[in-house]
């Protein structure tokens, strides 16, 4: 038994310790720090670069040795290596700082260009760089939280920048046609969700061709499909309404 | 030294044969400001103590902080010799390579130039460049070899030492003179060979400077320089001095007797004086004898240099002064600096401007003396000769020569440049010396306005406890109109008048560089004038002139007509030009040939506001720059990108400095509002009027930099785009070994294994998808209804270009095939459906082989966008579709098209979109495909699920995310197809249409992986000049960069070699900064996207084979530049990368972040 003082305390360095629990004992083994991710996502191959030892060890920063009895009936072998690769895939570890901070990089990017790539500037019909987005949410401290959906955490941003600059998601054209006797009710319905009227022909069909929000297509398309019963159609035209090709100025 | 009137100017303007137009041009820091200081000086506008060192035509304040000239200003100088008074307006140009735009500007609108050579550099690339502007504009040089004290006082040299050393810069700039010459007298030789026999007396070798000698008779003997010409002036412009050989002749003959005659035409040259019998003989060089220039002129000049400033002897200068006949104030003599001295002793013994303004008065061509050459090159746009316009055009070639202003001569005026400058420097904003009223008046008012303050700052603390932080910030806000009315910024045209008098409220035309007289005159009634209403042509417009102003460097001078012949400002001409533009009151007038410009823009940058909501200021700004400047271009790309385009690293800097200036922020200047009256007032107090003129600058930089606030910008290189494409299973491997068989099918496995790992990371299964060992991949759909086979194939170079090249009628095409399909009519112009089937037959030609067999016919679909480069291929057995040429067809047998020759599947459409989105972004780094062709080969749909339940068919349930994915243009039918299936298949999985566009998406993706797959870069065509010095230079930082030279030759009659090569895009960021360097400036390269090329190594290589392992290690350390654009892009776009975030994990720092 040691005790620990301040003195003898020996602190590991440059050790990441990964645990597993298995068939009731807690089995841990020692690697370096940044590497486990890098070895779970198959960056890494070479596993002496990930494990600091080959053995595996009840008690790391005591030094303290797994059985090999205890590590026969909880894994089926005596395989210290092949013990240690399935600990490294399944176990659980504490991700260090560079591995959390890469991660939450990409994920920060990853928001940053669904963004970019779902909004347009409403001014000019043409989409913002990535690098402007990403300077934007710095600036709306927007922080990531790294176990919801990059995609869920998109739509929240575009919420929270639209109060910091100019900013949409990029319109959706769409053609409705709906058959005359129902078009003037349904016009009325329709006005609040359409943001810009392209055209409008009315003879035997009311036929328009609409931007509308993306958020609204679901409820513009429940409307006409409930309210004409089937006999009015809505047609995708385009999906993303910007300005294409070099412009100068 | 006297102030030159405004009125003085206004009749020196009336006399054109008196008038001079000329700029300055030269290497950056040979001194031409500081030469055009001592002219300015001359006219007493600033100080002559100052000449030099206030340096007056770089009013930016950056271009004082810097020490460069950044843009062309001008300046009317008057000068008065014997009995003749000149009026000049001299245009100081910079001579940085960056802004060699702005000296295209100043050479244009000049007959004549003063070419200025450091004594001691001699030749430098941008010597050669201005003389080659010169010289293309037709433009008449004079020579000044300025810093002649250099050669004394750093470089120690005797008398004689520097004659030689000048005889040699003088033959440097004679040699770029002649090489243009010859190079033009073959150009024309090439065209018109019955002109050889009296072109070809170009200038013999042997005779080396002595140029008038031999070649009285040749008729390029008036180009070149040389002293006895009197084109040659030798100066020190910091020094204050500066000769021409008369000067010195007239003093001599004066002294010794000898008749001038003789004395100009011996100065200069291999001449000694014999002092025995008192003659001038010649062979100076070869007897030993010190010629006559170094004897009788250069002499003098070091003993006073060697007197005053060398040894500081008191007596010798007394000597010299007296000889000279001299008067120095006692200040100068007993100043501590000696160059001090020298300068009140040489300004008043051989005063540069004098010498440099009478050089210029007789050597150079007054606006009467224009050749008939250059008016026909000015008015030839383009290719077209001047005898092909029209003959009312022609006509007013006449009016070019004559320069008359009378009231019928038209007016012709070209404007070069537009220029900013802000309304307080305008003439009627101008400030005045207050009197003693209004000075009374004032300070009463910052009396009370100081009282207001104290209260409101009582005030403020009293409510501090409460909450009322706005309250201060209200009292000030009242000033704000006033101050916004300030900073506004007025456009002013830099121009000159050919012909005819220009009157303020004038209406002229404004030609568009691409306006045709002949069309104008014969859309345009005859004898139209501007004040009617204009029926429409195009390029031609009507405007006012609303203000005319006569350019003094900084400052403007208002006035109310100028007649022909002057370089002068506008006002009032932003909104109808743009950057140049010509300017007459006759339509027949033609637009004068574009500047041409020796630098074209190509250092590329993307800017963005730090604050995204300053967008809008951003735009403005580069609207602003964009004008202003005329060798930039701004443009906004497809994503979103504001790109500006500059000629060199200095200029962007100096842009961006502009653009900063230029967008204002309106929170800002509210906080210096406040501060900002009380100022001014404060400095009037103070200012007497006679430190008017330097205190005003200082002023003015000091409301600059409070005026403009600055909108905070951000630079970063510009997104590169890249493209993914398949290429043919390669044949041997890395080392160049063949590759067996087994060695392919493990190619196409590892991109599978690496395929798998994307999906492990992406969390998707791939239990229903197989990919056979040639590369078929098939997959089923979640609710394993649906099964599609595809297999990617690479799609021949040329049909990829076609294809590209063709986009815009593709997406016609497209056009017409849905209007077709919903049974719409549409007119079809019979040149488009030509196009079209040309474009079929081409691909046709272009796609034969075993493989391609009947491919035309069968293609699906374009892609990405429906109208992209790569190709759908309907391969499967037992479905017909109509092709995509189907309106070829339409026009064959037009009635036929009401009933449709070919059953439609259900879902076709999807299959479609399922291509299109797996075009558009690849596997690679999420770019667009290119060069692919999909074939699908099998398409099951059981049809068990459709039958279920028929009742419901009529019942529409339309799923949004199904229809997310269909892009564009619909056949309706269609739609209503889909949705009954989908009404009948709603499942847990989602609606079949949007399963099957997932599976074609993911079909195409892994068909995709399963070839060999490449990244495509765009590339650059560079152009290079270059000289042969510097060729070796040039391939290094072509090599560098990826570049890969395509071919070289030398132009003909020149030491320049053109060099043309293919950069990638990707490696461009600092190409041309880099090259200059390297290049000492003498290589300038151009570049212009081309095309996009495979680049041949593989992203995901890894050595396998035991000779790759010897050859490229195991981690294959040489880098692999696919993967590293790959993972570039990855990076950029968040995506997975490949990479360990520590590369050796013993060596991390173990220690804590705070010990």
């Amino acid at each position: 038994m040691s005790i620990f003082t301040p003195t003898n305390q020996i602190r590991l360095t440059n050790v990441a310790v990964v645990r597993m629990k298995k068939g009731g004992k807690r089995f841990e083994i020692a690697c370096y720090k940044n590497k486990v991710m890098n070895w779970r996502s198959g960056a890494e191959n070479d596993l002496d670069e990930v494990l600091q030892t080959h053995s595996v060890f009840v008690n790391v920063s005591k030094g303290q040795m797994a059985k090999k009895d205890d590590l026969v009936k909880a894994f089926g072998t005596g395989d210290q290596t092949e013990i240690c690769k399935q600990i490294l895939s399944k176990g659980e570890l504490q991700v260090s700082d560079k591995e959390r901070h890469s991660q939450l990089e990409t994920m920060f990017r990853d928001i940053a260009s669904i963004v970019a790539e779902k909004c347009v500037n409403p001014n000019s019909k043409r989409p913002y760089t990535v690098s402007l987005i990403e300077r934007a949410m710095k600036d709306i401290h927007y922080s990531v939280k790294p176990n919801k959906s990059t995609k869920q955490q998109a739509l929240e941003v575009i919420r929270q920048l639209k109060e910091t600059m100019e900013i949409q998601r990029a319109h959706m054209r769409l053609r409705l046609a709906v058959p005359a006797k129902e078009a003037k009710r349904l016009r009325e319905k329709l006005k609040p969700l359409l943001q810009v009227v392209e055209s409008e022909e009315f003879d035997e069909e009311l036929e328009m061709v609409v931007l509308v929000d993306p958020g609204c297509y679901r409820e513009i398309d429940e409307l006409i499909r409930c309210e004409t019963k089937g006999r009015g159609s809505l047609e995708v035209l385009s999906l993303k309404d910007v300005e294409e090709g070099d412009e100068k100025l | 030294m006297v102030v030159t009137g405004l009125d003085k100017i206004k009749t020196l303007q009336r006399n054109p044969a008196n008038i001079r137009n000329l700029c300055i041009l030269a290497h950056v820091d040979h001194g031409k400001t500081t030469l055009a200081d001592c002219l300015v000086a001359n006219n007493g506008i600033i100080s002559s103590r100052l000449a030099g060192k206030l340096r007056y035509l770089d009013s930016r304040e950056d271009e004082q902080v810097r020490g460069i000239t950044m843009k062309s200003s001008a300046i009317s100088l008057h000068y008065s010799t014997g009995n003749q008074e000149y009026l000049l307006n001299l245009i100081d140009s910079p001579g940085h390579v960056d802004f060699s735009s702005e000296v295209s500007t100043a050479v244009r609108l000049c007959d004549g130039a003063i070419v200025v050579v450091d004594a001691v550099e001699g030749v430098c690339p941008q010597t050669q460049v201005v003389l080659r502007q010169a010289w293309l504009e037709n433009i008449r040089p004079v020579l000044v070899i300025n810093k002649m004290d250099r050669l004394i006082m750093e470089l120690k040299l005797t008398a004689l030492e520097a004659y030689t050393h000048l005889q040699k810069i003088l033959e440097q700039v004679n040699a770029v003179t002649g090489s243009l010459f010859t190079s033009k007298v073959l150009e024309e030789r090439a065209e018109k060979l019955k002109e050889e026999v009296n072109r070809d007396k170009d200038p013999s070798g042997d005779q080396v400077y002595d140029w008038s000698a031999g070649l009285e008779d040749a008729d390029d003997s008036h180009l070149y320089f040389s002293p006895d010409q009197g084109n040659v002036v030798f100066a020190s412009a910091i020094d204050g001095w500066g000769f021409s050989i008369q000067h010195f002749a007239h003093m001599y003959s004066q002294k010794m007797g000898i008749r001038i005659e003789v004395l100009l035409k011996t100065l200069w040259g291999d001449f000694y004086l014999n002092t025995k019998i008192q003659r001038i003989m010649k062979g100076a060089q070869t007897k030993g004898k010190k010629p006559l220039f170094v004897q009788l002129v250069l002499d003098n000049i070091w003993s006073l240099y060697d007197a005053v400033v060398i040894r500081r002897d008191e007596q010798k200068v007394e000597k010299v002064m007296t000889s000279l006949g001299i008067k120095v104030m006692t200040r100068d003599l007993r100043h501590s600096d000696p160059k001090v001295l020298l300068f009140a002793i040489c300004n008043q013994w051989l005063p540069v401007s004098k010498a440099v303004l009478s050089m210029v008065c007789e050597k150079l061509p007054s606006p009467l003396e224009m050749t008939a050459e250059k008016v026909e090159k000015l008015m030839s746009v383009g290719n077209r000769r001047f005898d092909s316009l029209p003959e009312r055009t022609q006509e007013l070639k006449t009016a070019f020569l004559q320069c008359s202003s009378g009231i019928n001569a038209p007016a012709i005026i070209f404007v070069s440049k537009m220029f900013a400058v802000d309304t307080k420097a305008l003439p009627q904003k101008r400030q005045r010396p207050l009197n003693q009223e209004e000075i009374t008046q004032r300070r009463e008012v910052a009396r009370q306005r100081h009282a207001e303050k104290l209260a409101a700052e009582s005030l403020e603390r009293a409510t501090r406890s409460g909450s009322a932080p706005g309250e201060a910030a209200m009292t000030r806000l009242p000033l704000k109109p006033e101050e916004e009315e300030e900073q506004k910024e007025v456009f002013i045209a830099f121009a000159r008048i050919y012909s005819g008098t220009v009157k303020k409220g004038q209406r002229v035309f404004v030609l568009g560089p691409k306006y045709d007289p002949a069309q104008g005159l014969s859309l345009l009634p005859e004898g139209c004038i501007t004040s009617d209403c204009i029926p429409e042509v195009p390029h031609l417009s009507c405007c006012t002139v609303e203000n005319l102003y006569l350019l003094m460097g900084r400052e403007l001078e208002e006035l109310e007509e100028i007649p022909a012949g002057n370089v002068m400002g506008i006002g009032g001409l932003e909104n109808c030009v743009l950057k140049t533009a010509t300017l007459s009151t006759s339509p027949a007038c033609s637009p004068f040939t574009p500047l041409n410009f020796e630098a074209a823009p190509i250092v590329r940058v993307a800017v963005e506001p730090k604050h995204p909501s300053e967008m809008p200021k951003l735009v403005s700004g580069m609207r602003l720059l964009n004008q202003a400047d005329p060798c930039v271009e701004v443009l906004i790309q497809e994503t979103g990108e504001h790109v500006l385009v500059t000629a060199g690293e200095v200029h962007l800097q100096r842009c961006l400095d502009d653009l900063r200036e230029r967008c204002k922020k309106p929170g800002r200047e509210l906080k210096h509002a406040g501060c900002r009256p009380s100022r001014t007032h404060f400095g009037h107090h103070w200012f007497s009027p006679m430190c008017r003129r330097s205190n005003n600058r200082a002023e003015e930089l000091q409301s600059e930099r409070l005026k403009f606030a600055k909108i905070e910008i951000s630079v970063s290189k510009p997104i590169i785009p890249f493209r993914e494409t398949v290429v043919r299973p390669p044949k041997v491997d890395m080392v160049n070994e063949e590759l067996g068989k087994q060695q392919k099918v493990a190619v196409i496995h590892q991109s599978a294994v690496f395929q798998v790992k994307e999906e492990l990371c992406q969390g998707r299964s791939s239990d229903c998808q197989h990919v056979d060992p040639d590369g078929l991949v098939t997959l089923t759909t979640p609710n394993r209804l649906a099964t599609v086979c595809v297999r990617a194939i690479p799609l021949p170079q040329e049909v990829t270009v076609l294809l590209e090249r063709n986009s815009e009628l593709i997406r016609t095409l497209e056009l017409m095939n849905s209007s077709l399909r919903e049974g719409r009519a549409m007119d079809i112009n019979l040149r488009t459906l030509e196009a079209i089937a040309e474009l079929k037959d081409h691909l046709q030609s272009l796609l034969q082989g075993r493989k391609w067999r009947n491919a035309v016919e069968r293609i699906w679909a374009f892609g990405p966008r429906r109208y992209g480069p790569n190709i759908l291929l309907n391969s499967i057995k037992d479905y017909s579709r109509p092709s995509v040429w189907q309106c070829l067809e339409w026009r064959h047998s037009n009635d036929q098209i009401r009933a449709p020759a070919f059953p439609l599947r259900d879902f076709d459409n999807s299959i479609v979109s399922g291509f299109q989105l797996a075009t558009l972004s690849g596997p690679m780094c999420e770019e667009p495909l290119m060069g692919v062709c999909f074939s699908v080969e099998r398409w099951d749909v059981e049809s068990v699920a459709f039958s279920q339940n028929p009742d419901t068919l009529k019942e529409d349930s339309v799923s949004p995310e199904a229809l997310q994915y269909v892009s564009s243009h619909r056949n309706s039918e269609d739609v209503i197809a889909e949705r009954k299936m989908d009404a009948s298949s709603v499942d847990c999985y989602g609606p079949v249409s949007g399963q099957l566009i997932a599976a074609m998406k993911e079909a195409c993706r892994h068909a995709f992986q399963a070839q060999p797959h490449r990244l495509m870069a765009a590339m650059y065509t560079c152009e290079i000049m270059a000289t042969a010095e510097v060729l070796g230079r040039v391939y290094g930082v072509l090599g560098k960069r990826e570049g890969r030279v395509l071919h070289e030759e030398m132009k003909e009659g020149t030491d320049m070699f053109i060099i043309t090569a293919v950069l990638p895009v990707a490696e461009s960021f600092g190409f041309a900064d880099e090259i200059r360097k390297r290049t000492s400036g003498l290589a300038s390269p151009q570049l212009v996207f081309s095309h996009w090329e495979v680049i041949s190594s593989d992203p995901y290589w890894v050595p396998t084979t035991e000779e790759e392992y010897l050859h490229f290690g195991e981690k294959a350390d040489s880098v692999n530049q696919a993967l590293k654009y790959m993972n570039a892009v990855r990076r950029r776009k968040g995506l997975f990368v490949e990479e360990k975030i520590v590369e050796h994990a013993e060596k991390q720092r173990t220690l804590g972040k705070n010990k």
